[in-house]
């Protein structure tokens, strides 16, 4: 051994070994802790999201009941769904919804947010009283609408006192009309709600722009789809997905204004008002029912994807 | 089953409840000695402590009543312990679900038949006909028999409680108005249409009618609503197609609106209390609650029998025992007494309902009038429930089973489809629905 690799071998032996020990144990150690943190969290959704869907997902296969387990049955519940004309009418009704509600959600709001962006009390009025029916239950406001739409109800009332009208409109019977009405009140709930996170991002577009759009002598329309809807086409694009999930989803609009029933005939029955009637009460088919929220999740899901890959090919084309 | 005794309905006990104050104490007081031999409340040995769920029945106007009843029990058997738990009764039956699915139903529990079946269906409940064979007797055949399920083999799963009824109601000012006679009311279906198709020419801002029929009417127009069995349903025949038609024809001639397509019982009571509508088949309730709620209607008030072309309906509610308590005598013990002649004789007056025990409607509180109309309604009441048919099927879910029928019917009256089709639709939904049950 040469005298320089006795030196390294000594200095080697000689070097702190303690503390280095102790530094790995502490490496060691400190590399569970973002684990720790994350357990609360992951508990939280292991056991209201993930274990719930596994289960949804292996009761879709059988004919379980409330009380009973049931036996696997292959797609049988699947072959039940194509027969059931009640299913269809509510994939019909939940794929308009979001067909007419995803629009409106994505443009009104944007059209409020510019008028109301600009500071002053007015402003923050306007502000308040749009937000406002956000912070209500939609029960509460489907009751306020079912009083207002009923047959003896102020917007026939009204319509007949201005001679608008011979007969009551049938807003709460009609099939088309009763999905229309609770749309119309969808979009009036939501408007509140995305037009705040406009606000968000119209903040983030830069002044300069329509300095420069003021300049080159654009009007408002112009600024509007010149400066204004580009500069938040990716919130747009988020609001698109928020509330066509929100919209194929809805429940509490419909269920209320249709007094529970999903309407005459059960013609305004949606996904979820469907999913509620087979899948709640004694007798139960939570088999049927985890069939039809696994075709719901598909759906939903595929919407997703087509929203997504239309988003990156419109980013790709830009 | 719908719940008898919420809170809107209890506010037309009124008199009859205040008087009936002063026997519940005396009842409440002297219970327990003659239970030995009416049913329950005797057995020798008995110890222990379960658990008895009622729903919305812990308040000012019962309380009184449950705790003296089980204080009696208690003084009558020492050792035991009743613990009464009591619980709103909307979602009901989701409660019992969770209960049962998690293992943990109280030992002893009210509830109606539909109920009862799905979880006798599970094995949850004790076949309490199998636990005492001599029960049979303490209670009316036809109560009896309610609780008897032929689609489970036959087996009884609950002790009859107390039955509910009451005659039909009608707008003698609407009948005056619209050349209606108000001397003879309506008392079949098919006089009940004709009045209908009268009223709606003559007023057509007016109905007789503002809601589908449900099965028990079925079972009232006489329409056979399932197999001698119980393993199918039936009532897509001839005599069912022939009712629907009535209602279709009525809605053709603008007897009926298109929310009476859609309307459950809540809207038809708001309508005849508005005076939009001529008749509303009532319970031993409506009359207080008109009285109380709609006082000018209740000074036009024409009351006659509840219609139907067969057997009128009555309603049920029994106590189960659960079949897995770890104390089957002392729950079978309590239901029985509870459900003995003299207590359900005591509940009768202060709820204002009828008792299922035998003997019991002989009693002079049914059968003597004494000028007021509460008693007029009470005892033609107590004589129609010795008629009276539990129509429901207890295999019929009040839920989805009820739903689609209305669904259905309404889709045939708006000509979406013809009778036939959706009423073997609905037959056809509920018995898959049955099937997958098995």
């Amino acid at each position: 051994m040469s005298s320089s690799t006795d030196l390294a071998v000594r200095e080697r032996a000689a070097a702190p070994r303690r503390p280095r020990a102790a530094g790995a144990r502490a490496t060691h150690r400190w590399r569970f802790v973002p684990w720790l943190m994350l357990l609360p969290g992951l508990a939280v959704v292991i056991t209201f999201i993930v274990l719930p869907f596994g289960n949804t997902l292996r009761l879709a296969f059988t004919d379980a009941t409330l009380l009973r387990p049931g036996r696997w049955v292959g797609l049988e519940n699947f072959e039940r769904l194509l027969g059931d004309d009640r299913f269809l009418t509510a994939l019909l009704n939940s794929s308009l919804y979001v067909v007419c509600v995803v629009p409106f959600m994505m443009l009104l709001p944007l059209v409020l947010a510019t008028l109301v962006s600009r500071p002053g009390r007015l402003m923050g009025f306007f502000r308040t009283s749009i937000y406002m029916p956000v912070v209500m239950s939609s029960v509460v406001v489907g009751l306020i609408w079912t009083s207002m739409l009923d047959r003896r109800g102020l917007v026939n009332e009204t319509l007949a006192t201005f001679g608008a009208i011979a007969e009551p409109v049938p807003f709460l019977t009609d099939r088309w009309l009763l999905l229309f009405s609770a749309m119309f009140v969808t979009v009036w709930m939501g408007l509140g709600y995305y037009m705040v996170i406009y606000l968000a991002a119209l903040a983030n577009i830069d002044g300069t722009l329509y300095d420069a759009a003021a300049m080159d002598g654009a009007g408002v329309v112009r600024t509007f789809l010149s400066v204004t809807m580009p500069g938040v086409r990716s919130t747009m694009a988020l609001i698109g997905v928020l509330s066509s999930v929100a919209a194929f989803r809805v429940f509490g609009e419909v269920y209320v204004l249709t007094g529970g029933t999903g309407g005459v005939g059960g013609r305004n029955l949606t996904m979820t008002m469907l999913i509620q009637r087979e899948g709640t009460g004694l007798q139960a088919q939570t088999g049927y029912a985890g069939a039809i929220s696994l075709v719901m999740f598909v759906v939903l899901g595929a919407l997703l994807v087509v929203q997504l890959w239309l988003q990156q090919r419109e980013g790709r084309t830009r | 089953m719908t719940k008898h005794l919420r809170a809107p309905r209890r506010r037309a006990l009124g008199a009859v409840a205040t008087i009936a104050a002063g026997a519940l104490v005396l009842a409440a007081c002297g219970g327990s000695d003659d239970a030995a031999d009416s049913g329950g409340g005797s057995g020798d040995g008995l110890s222990g402590e379960i658990t008895f769920q009622t729903w919305n029945l812990k308040n000012d106007k019962f309380t009184p009543y449950f705790e003296g009843l089980i204080a009696d029990y208690e003084d009558a058997n020492p050792g035991t312990s009743i613990r009464w738990v009591d619980q709103p009764a909307e979602g009901y039956q989701d409660k019992l679900s969770a209960d049962a699915a998690a293992g943990s139903l109280p030992d002893v529990v009210d509830m109606g038949p539909e109920a009862a079946y799905t979880l006798a269906q599970a094995g949850v409940l004790l076949d309490v006909a199998e636990a005492d064979p001599g029960a049979e007797d303490l209670y009316l055949d036809k109560a009896w028999e309610s609780m008897t399920f032929e689609g489970l083999g036959g087996g009884t799963y609950g002790y009859p409680w107390y039955l509910n009824t009451g005659p039909s109601f009608f707008n003698t000012a609407i009948f005056a108005e619209c050349g209606l006679d108000t001397e003879a009311l309506p008392e079949t279906y098919d006089e009940l249409f004709d009045a209908a198709e009268a009223l709606a020419e003559a007023c057509p801002d007016k109905s007789m009618l503002a809601r589908m029929p449900a099965i028990e009417n079925f079972g009232e127009y006489g329409v056979p609503l399932m197999d001698d069995d119980a393993t199918e349903f039936t009532y897509d025949d001839a005599t069912g197609v022939e009712f629907v038609e009535r209602f279709r024809d009525l809605y053709q001639s603008q007897g009926l609106t298109e929310e009476a397509l859609n309307n459950l019982q809540t809207a038809e009571v708001e309508e005849f209390k508005a005076g939009n509508l001529a008749y509303l088949p009532g319970s031993s309730y409506t009359l207080g609650d008109l009285r109380d709620t709609a006082p000018d209607i209740y000074e036009n008030l024409g009351i006659g029998p509840r219609i139907s072309n067969a057997a009128p309906n009555m309603y049920i509610e029994s106590l189960v025992v659960n079949a897995t308590t770890s104390n089957p005598d002392l729950a079978n013990d309590f239901a029985q007494f509870v459900t003995n002649a003299e207590n359900q004789m005591a509940f009768a007056k202060a709820a204002n309902v009828f008792p299922s025990s035998a003997g019991s409607l002989d009693d002079p509180w049914f059968t003597e009038e004494d000028g007021e109309q509460e008693t007029q309604v009470r005892v033609e009441s107590a004589n129609q429930v010795r008629e009276a048919v539990v129509w429901w099927p207890p295999a019929f879910s009040s839920s989805t089973d009820a739903n689609t029928l209305r669904e259905q019917i309404a889709q045939a009256i708006l000509g979406d489809k013809s009778v036939e089709d959706a009423l073997q639709s609905s037959v056809e939904y509920s018995n898959e629905r049955l099937a997958a049950s098995r």
